[in-house]
């Protein structure tokens, strides 16, 4: 049972992940590789606002969503000017800069959560506490279960209705034809950076209910290799509708677990898992370039 | 001055892998991104081979040919293929980073994630007035610059080379004047997957290797590609010294943890100032994208 709960548990946080990465990717044509470090960014959030302030859970989600959304002018910025490759490249640059200001952003002498030590470095936080919401606390695994599930519902919804709204279209039309979308007096812009705001600040609250789960947070989820599974899930699933990164996240989720029933020796497991996606990547390029649910195909 | 040697010399294999990316790079206009693959590979098969008690040259030459083979195959196995279905730019790039994990994790399958090393003791000391450097330094340093000159030598003076600075420049037209555009991205590739092992042999051997650097080292390469300039053939050589003595000097005057966001911050500067980089001609990079 506790295996389920963990499951349902990874499983929201990364349909979270990968649903906002689409707001990005799928609408607005921007393969970006430093969607780790926001979700990074919403656990070490709230891994500080629990530990030092005291916050619960609610209060230090604003915070990381706010947070993010902040921090995620270095990505939209980039993004008035650059498309394809180039974008691709700022990207990566930003996700090299959050990662070594997370994995710098420390002193050992000096105590968590001041100026000079905020991230604690590679050692990372532990002893993170489970959320609390309104003074009850979910410290079970079935309430965080349910408190990831009742979040993953709230963010589909909402970003379904932001995605069908004009705003969703708008987006589109500037994926599909910028100089067109500037032609009718659309301010790409503005628009840009909206969805930059809102894609990082959810990823930050999935990193929220991330962090508040495992408890433990270090820089290594700002890694590359994260962003490149996240950006695996919405590829495989699909993008540019709300369906693709669920299924994405499914089927990425499933495959370890399914790993683990083929009898591998626990050594290799997370290679040959790897492995996996690798190949889910050149295949899915090769065969369905839209992805097993999507309808964008990237440029 | 020593950190400046040191900075030129790292410079110097930065420069090899960055003009492996170019070769493939200005031609296709693929993200070559397989090639961090090749660059792991390589060391762990010359380390085979030595402990199998071949040669050193013969070691060598095992290595570079597994990975001018490795290099071409993505060409006929995978880009081709995309070529034919006339697939965006993001596809051939994501194929690419597939092909990437997939060679890293078969390596680690294989050899494990330990770090090794190609020479075994303390290396011997060179030392010229105040620069003192080791034995691995110097050679590494020899190798780089006559690849680069040969290869400058190659490009210039050469019809092939003609041919291929024609490719680079427009392939269409080149194809409909009557080249085999097929051969020549062959040869492409063949250049990248020599250029990459040579430069991945040069600094395992100065300082060791791991499963884990290929991608990191090709990203720095990039960077170097674009800070030099993209659309020439010398723009990654000024990139790949000027990164290469930066990321020296930020060891020297601030440490060594803050060398990739140095690098990535110079990344960010050179994209929003000069996005066509030292060498590039001036265009709009909405035209190109």
């Amino acid at each position: 049972m506790n295996y389920l709960y963990h499951l349902i548990i990874y499983l929201s946080v990364y349909i979270i992940v990968a649903m906002s990465l689409n707001i990005v990717t799928g609408y607005c044509g921007l393969l970006t590789l430093a969607h780790a470090g926001y979700f990074a960014i919403g656990c070490y959030v709230y891994a500080l606002s629990s530990l030092v302030l005291g916050w619960g859970l609610i209060p230090s989600m604003l915070l990381a969503f706010s947070v993010a959304a902040i921090f995620s002018l270095a990505v939209s910025i980039p993004s008035w000017r650059f498309k394809g490759d180039f974008f691709v490249m700022s990207s990566l640059a930003v996700q090299a800069l959050l990662f070594s200001l997370l994995y710098n952003w420390s002193d050992s002498t000096t105590a968590l959560g001041t100026w000079s030590n905020l991230t604690n470095g590679p050692a990372g936080i532990a002893g993170i506490p489970k959320p609390v919401i309104f003074g009850i606390k979910f410290d079970t695994l079935s309430g965080i279960a349910v408190v990831s599930v009742i979040l993953t519902v709230v963010w589909i919804y909402v970003s379904a209705l932001l995605l069908s709204s004009p705003w969703g279209r708008l987006l589109k039309a500037m994926r599909d034809d910028e100089l067109a979308a500037r032609g009718l007096g659309k301010n790409v812009r503005v628009a840009k950076t909206q969805a930059f705001a809102i894609a990082c600040g959810i990823a930050a609250t999935a990193g929220v209910i991330y962090a508040a789960y495992v408890s433990y947070v270090d820089p290594s989820i700002a890694s590359l290799d994260e962003s490149i599974l996240m950006l695996c899930m919405v590829i495989v699933g699909g993008m540019g509708n709300i369906r693709g990164p669920v299924v994405g996240a499914l089927v990425l989720i499933a495959i370890p677990e399914l790993l683990r029933f083929a009898d591998i020796q626990n050594e290799i497991a997370p290679n040959i898992r790897l492995m996996v996606y690798g190949l889910l990547l050149l295949a899915m390029m090769h065969f369905r370039p839209q992805g097993l649910a999507g309808s964008y195909r990237i440029e | 001055m020593q950190s400046l040697a040191n900075g030129a010399i790292t410079g110097l294999t930065i420069a090899v892998l960055a003009l492996a990316f170019t070769v493939v790079y200005l031609p296709t206009r693929i993200f070559h991104i397989a090639l961090g693959g090749v660059y792991t590979v390589v060391p762990f098969i010359v380390w085979t081979a030595l402990r199998q008690h071949y040669p050193w040259p013969v070691a060598v030459i095992i290595a570079l040919s597994a990975g001018v083979t490795l290099s071409l195959l993505c060409e006929l196995l995978n880009h081709s293929y995309l070529d034919r279905k006339q697939a965006s730019s993001g596809a051939h790039l994501v194929s690419s980073l597939g092909i990437y994990i997939m060679i890293t994790q078969i390596t680690v399958i294989i050899w494990g994630n330990e770090s090794k090393a190609l020479r075994t003791g303390l290396d011997e000391n060179v030392i010229y007035g105040h620069i003192t450097l080791t034995r691995a330094q110097v050679i590494s340093a020899i190798i780089s610059l006559i690849i680069l000159v040969t290869f400058y030598a190659w490009l210039r003076f050469s019809t092939l080379g003609l041919r291929f600075r024609a490719l680079a420049d427009n392939p269409v037209e080149f194809s409909l004047r009557g080249y085999n555009l097929r051969l020549f991205r062959w040869l492409a590739f063949i250049l990248a997957g020599f250029l990459c092992s040579i430069s991945s042999l040069l600094v395992s051997h100065d300082v060791g290797f791991d499963p884990h650097a290929g991608l990191a080292s090709l990203l720095i390469a990039i960077v170097a590609v674009i800070i030099g300039g993209r659309g020439s053939f010398f723009g990654p050589v000024i990139g790949g010294l000027l990164i290469g003595i930066i990321r020296s000097e930020v060891v020297w005057f601030l440490s060594a943890r803050w060398q990739d966001a140095v690098t990535f911050l110079l990344l960010a500067v050179f994209l929003f100032i000069y996005p066509n980089g030292v060498c590039g001609r001036k265009r709009r990079l909405e035209a190109e994208a």
